[in-house]
This record gives structure tokens, C-alpha cells and sequence, in this order.
């Protein structure tokens, strides 16, 4: 599956047996999946399955109760969120995040943070070199903005955009932190159908082209479907079923937690 | 950004002419105090604009500025060249310690335990009598030899030219600092800390860099003021100061360049203006606040801290190799 690395054959990303307690509340339990190189994986399941919890125990925002991450190999449970992004794994929000008051074009030139950073003397004596880096971002950024479909709305305020262009905007972002695992976590919610599509295609093409792998949660069935080579299933915090997306829509385990006991026959 | 540049490069540059048209000492003054209170302005925006956190206690590094200068030139007999720059590396310093300290809480906990700070720097300079001479202040901070041949017109110009320098200089910094990608790292965290750190930005290491940047700015103010006064005593860490500051970058604007330095003009003047209508002045003030909070939230150059950066909005650059549009462009 995938392109073989010379780093080796170990997964991008390996969640190992990760747990969450809130309290007495088991959010997460007991999970381990992979995230081979060239992937897209989609995590699914009902509302409160843990998914979202678990894109915060792998990016660094809570740390697991026990479980460890491994991003190539290396065990990285308990990093915080900024080192996570030196590491190569770059997330995306549910509610939607982003720097408001920002433009379009800011917005993505900030997520090329990591690119465009300097030492303190660069900082307030900046050279060519600087400048040449600064340059480089910016087309970049610029270019990202253009994939994304934003160009017409470079200059616009990020408040001003709409539900959908703001979902692509906060994939951008993600995107221009040159992650090679990229998580989105429900990119879709809030899109029409049109342009849900749209996203599914730009995801294809972005695997491989600027991203190695892709980890998505999703409700837009319709999209995981189409666009996973492997789908993991959750249900109140536990894996409930994984495989390619045929499978595990014909998994009877996987119907009714979705469905209900009932009515899955 | 072109605009925010060319903009201070103007304002020096006239700043720069006033004393060749200002004759009369009492204006060169007030226009000495606008370039000390944009100096701490533009500082105290550093923090307020940039990182977006609310510090009641940038007294604190001014007054360090201000002692440390006395008390270098009365006691060591420092020189004013060296007295200001190692006032503002002190109180730098200061703000690393302050800022190691309180740059880990956020809205109304750091605004509290920053004000504690500038309080407590107070009560030291107050009480301890053997090395601050306290409640009596430092009386005779040494100036230049050479100014006591001078008339008082040459005296004042020179400071004038002493404070363009600080301000010229802060001016450089503030402006590198806030266009370059720790700047932006800055502005990220102020926007929204999930999506700094998630992008790889520390958000601890940009509050503090700008926080230090903001204590080196106004403890040169400070020291500057030691010498131009030529007295320094615990009212330099009195909330009068913090209060002014607040005013201008809120007036002018915060998280803009260009706002604190038009705040420090109108607030200095209207303070001159205001003098006589004494305790009546605060209260103006304060609705004056109140007005641009309710009305003008992001101050009079507000309308710049966004957009600061453009870029053509047409169809990605191949698209526009294809149908080129000259005409009419």
C-alpha cells in the first residue's frame, strides 16, 4: 500500500492502544489504528464516537491516559501541539478555526510558519536570505490559495467568508504548514453536496501532490466513501470495525450502530 | 505594510524639521513629551496589539529604565550614551523575569498580576531608602557637561533630537519586529492560539518575545525621561502613565504601527490643554475611552491593523498569462 519510503516501513502515523478519561467518562478507549504512507483514512461514527478526542490525543491537545503515538517510528505521546507540527502531522479544527480579522492570503502565509521562521538577529535584521524566504512563502501561500479555489477571495477578511469557503480556507492553512500527514477533522460539515464534491476531489489530489497521507473525520458519508482507501470505525470510544469502505458499509456491526439494532436487517 | 512603512519614515522625517520651525521652548517641550510618550506607546502596543494581552504594568519598565539610568549615572557616573541602552537592557531583563511569570496566564489573570508588579517595583523604589533615597527620588540626574555652556533653547533641541533618536530606534524595532514571521507568529496567537500552535507556533515564545521587546523600548524611555527631568522618583511607576499609555494606543489604535504614534500626539496635547480643568481631565479621559471603545473599538488607524498584506485577487497566475488584460488597467 503505497509509496515505499527509505525511512523505512514504519507507518506515518501508529496509534497504539490510546485511552482517554474524562473523569469517570471513558471518551476513548483502548484504540489502535495506522496511517500508512500515501493513505487517506477515513475515521467515522456516530456523534460522541471519540473521534474527535482521538484527533486531540494524536496532535497533541490532550494526552492519552495510556496508548502511545508513533509518527515514523517515533514515539511522540504527550508532545504538545506545536512540536506535533515539526513532526509533520498538521490538524484542522470542527468548530471552524481560523484567524478572523485576517485576510485569506494572511491566513495561509501564517501557516507557513515553520518555513518562515528566523533567529532573533534575522528577525530585526533581516537579510537576503530572509527576504528571498519571505518571497518564496508568500507565492507559496498565494498558490495554496489558488488550489484551495479561494483566488477571488485573497484579499477578503476571513469573517466575511462563507461556511464553505471557510472550510477550505482552514484546509489551506493546515495545508501550508507542509504537513505529510494532514488530519481533518469534519472539513465537510456545513458544505452543500456541490461542494462537498469539489473538497473530495481537491483532497485526491492533494495526496501525493503536497500531502504523503491524509486522516479525515467525516459525516459527509458520501465523501469518506469516495475518497478513504481504509475507513476505521468508532463507536462510544472503541474501534468498532476497519477496512476498505465497501466492507465496512456491508459490516452488519457497523449498520446498526449507525442504524440501531432494529432496523439493521 | 508599504503604507505602515512609508508612513513612519514621513512622520520621522517631519518630526525630524520641527525643531528648525519650533522656536518656542514650551512647544519644543510638549513635542519632546509626544516623542517620549510614542516611544512608550509604540512599547506598551507591542504587547496590547501583537500578542493581544491587556498589561496594566508596563509602568514597571519604565520606571527600571528611569532608575536604572539615575542611578548609573549619579552613583557610577555613567555617561548618558551608555545610561540609556543599559536602562533599556535592564528593564528587558526585568521583562524577561515579569514575563516568565505572567506571560503564562492570560485575560484578566495577567492583567491583575502585571499591575501587581508594577505595584510592587513601586513599593521597593518607596521603601528602600539606601538605594532609591525613596519617596525623596534621585534629584540631579547628571546631563551633559557641555549643555551648561548651552542656552536653553540648544538644551531643549538637543533632547528633542536625544528623543527622535529613542523613538527612531523603537520605531526600527517595532517595525521589524511586527512585519517579519515572528510578527506574524504573534498576530497568529492574538487571532486564534489553537491554530498557531497547530500550524507549530509556541505561543509562549512570541508573547515573550515581544513582551522583552516592549521593556527594552520603555526602559530607553525611561531612561531618556531620567535625564530630561533630571529626577526620578517612585512616581514613575504610578498608574498615570499606564494610564496615558492605554488611552493613546487605544485612540490611535491597537495592533497598527502608526496608531500609538498619532495617540501620543493627541493625548499630549489635549493633556497641555486640558491642565487646567485639573481633576475634570480624568474624567474627560475616561469618557474618551469609553467613546472609542463603544464607537471607534479599534481605535482612529484601526482600519490597518488588517489587509496588511495584498495580493492580486484575479485567476492564478497561468490563467492570467493566458488573457493578459492590459488595457485599461
Amino acid at each position: 500500500m503505497g509509496t515505499v519510503h527509505p525511512l523505512g516501513n514504519a507507518p506515518l502515523l501508529e496509534v497504539r492502544g490510546v485511552s482517554k478519561s474524562f473523569g469517570g467518562i471513558k471518551a476513548v478507549k483502548d484504540i489502535s489504528f495506522q496511517v500508512r504512507e500515501g493513505e487517506i483514512v477515513g475515521l467515522i461514527g456516530p456523534n460522541g464516537a471519540g473521534k474527535t478526542t482521538c484527533f486531540n490525543l494524536i496532535t497533541g491537545f490532550y494526552t492519552p491516559t495510556a496508548g502511545q503515538v508513533f509518527v515514523k517510528g517515533e514515539n511522540v505521546t504527550g508532545a504538545k501541539p506545536y512540536q506535533m507540527a515539526k513532526k509533520g502531522v498538521v490538524r484542522s479544527f470542527q468548530k471552524t478555526n481560523i484567524l478572523k480579522s485576517l485576510s485569506v492570503f494572511e491566513n495561509v502565509l501564517a501557516g507557513r510558519y515553520l518555513q518562515t521562521r528566523q533567529g532573533l538577529w534575522r528577525t530585526f535584521f533581516p537579510g537576503r536570505a530572509v527576504r528571498e524566504t519571505e518571497r518564496a512563502a508568500r507565492e507559496e501561500a498565494e498558490r495554496i490559495v489558488h488550489i484551495m479555489g479561494l483566488g477571488e477571495r485573497m484579499n477578503a477578511p476571513a469573517y466575511l467568508l462563507s461556511c464553505g469557503e471557510l472550510r477550505l480556507l482552514e484546509v489551506g492553512v493546515a495545508l501550508a504548514a507542509k504537513p505529510d500527514l494532514l488530519m481533518l477533522d469534519e472539513p465537510a460539515a456545513g458544505l452543500n453536496s456541490q461542494e462537498a464534491l469539489g473538497l473530495g476531489r481537491i483532497l485526491k489530489q492533494l495526496r501525493g501532490s503536497h500531502v504523503t497521507s491524509i486522516l479525515l473525520v467525516e459525516h459527509n458519508m458520501g465523501l469518506v466513501m469516495n475518497v478513504s482507501d481504509r475507513v476505521v470505525v468508532m463507536h462510544f470510544g472503541e474501534k468498532l470495525a476497519e477496512g476498505a469502505p465497501a466492507e465496512v458499509q456491508r459490516n452488519p456491526a457497523v449498520v446498526e450502530a449507525y442504524l440501531g439494532g432494529g432496523r439493521a436487517a | 505594510m508599504r503604507f505602515e512603512r512609508n508612513a513612519l519614515l514621513a512622520t520621522l522625517l517631519i518630526t525630524a524639521l520641527l525643531p528648525l520651525v519650533i522656536r518656542d521652548q514650551y512647544l519644543l517641550h510638549v513635542a519632546i513629551m509626544v516623542l517620549f510618550y510614542a516611544v512608550l506607546a509604540t512599547s506598551l502596543n507591542l504587547i496590547v496589539g501583537y500578542v493581544g494581552e491587556f498589561s496594566l504594568g508596563h509602568t514597571a519598565f519604565l520606571g527600571t529604565g528611569a532608575y536604572a539610568a539615575a542611578l548609573l549615572s549619579t552613583k557610577l557616573g555613567w555617561p548618558m550614551w551608555a545610561t540609556i541602552p543599559a536602562a533599556g537592557l535592564l528593564a528587558a531583563f526585568m521583562g524577561l523575569l515579569i514575563g516568565s511569570i505572567t506571560l503564562r496566564l492570560q485575560g484578566p489573570f495577567f492583567v491583575i498580576v502585571t499591575l501587581s508588579f508594577a505595584e510592587v517595583l513601586r513599593l521597593v523604589a518607596d521603601n528602600w531608602v539606601a538605594f532609591t533615597n525613596g519617596p525623596m527620588g534621585i534629584a540631579g540626574v547628571p546631563q551633559p557637561s557641555w549643555l551648561a555652556q548651552a542656552g536653553n533653547l540648544a538644551t531643549r533641541q538637543f533632547y528633542f533630537y536625544l528623543a527622535w533618536g529613542v523613538l527612531a530606534i523603537s520605531l526600527y524595532l517595532a517595525y521589524r519586529f511586527v512585519y517579519s514571521s515572528a510578527g506574524r507568529a504573534a498576530v497568529a496567537v492574538r487571532e486564534n492560539r489553537y491554530v498557531a500552535q497547530s500550524v507549530g507556533i509556541r505561543p509562549f515564545r512570541y508573547a515573550m518575545l515581544a513582551f522583552v521587546l516592549g521593556a527594552l523600548l520603555a526602559g530607553m524611555a525611561g531612561g531618556f525621561y531620567a535625564h530630561y527631568i533630571s529626577f526620578v522618583g517612585p512616581e514613575v511607576f504610578r498608574f498615570a502613565f499606564m494610564v496615558s499609555m492605554i488611552i493613546m494606543v487605544l485612540i490611535g489604535g491597537k495592533g497598527t504601527l502608526v496608531g500609538p504614534l498619532l495617540g501620543a500626539l493627541l493625548v499630549t496635547f489635549l493633556e497641555e490643554y486640558l491642565r487646567e480643568a485639573k481633576e475634570l481631565r480624568l474624567s474627560l479621559f475616561g469618557l474618551a475611552v469609553m467613546g472609542i471603545v463603544l464607537f471607534l473599538p479599534r481605535g482612529l488607524m484601526g482600519f490597518l491593523a488588517t489587509r496588511r498584506e495584498v495580493r492580486p485577487t484575479a485567476a492564478p497566475p497561468v490563467a492570467v498569462a493566458i488573457a493578459p488584460r492590459r488595457q485599461g488597467v
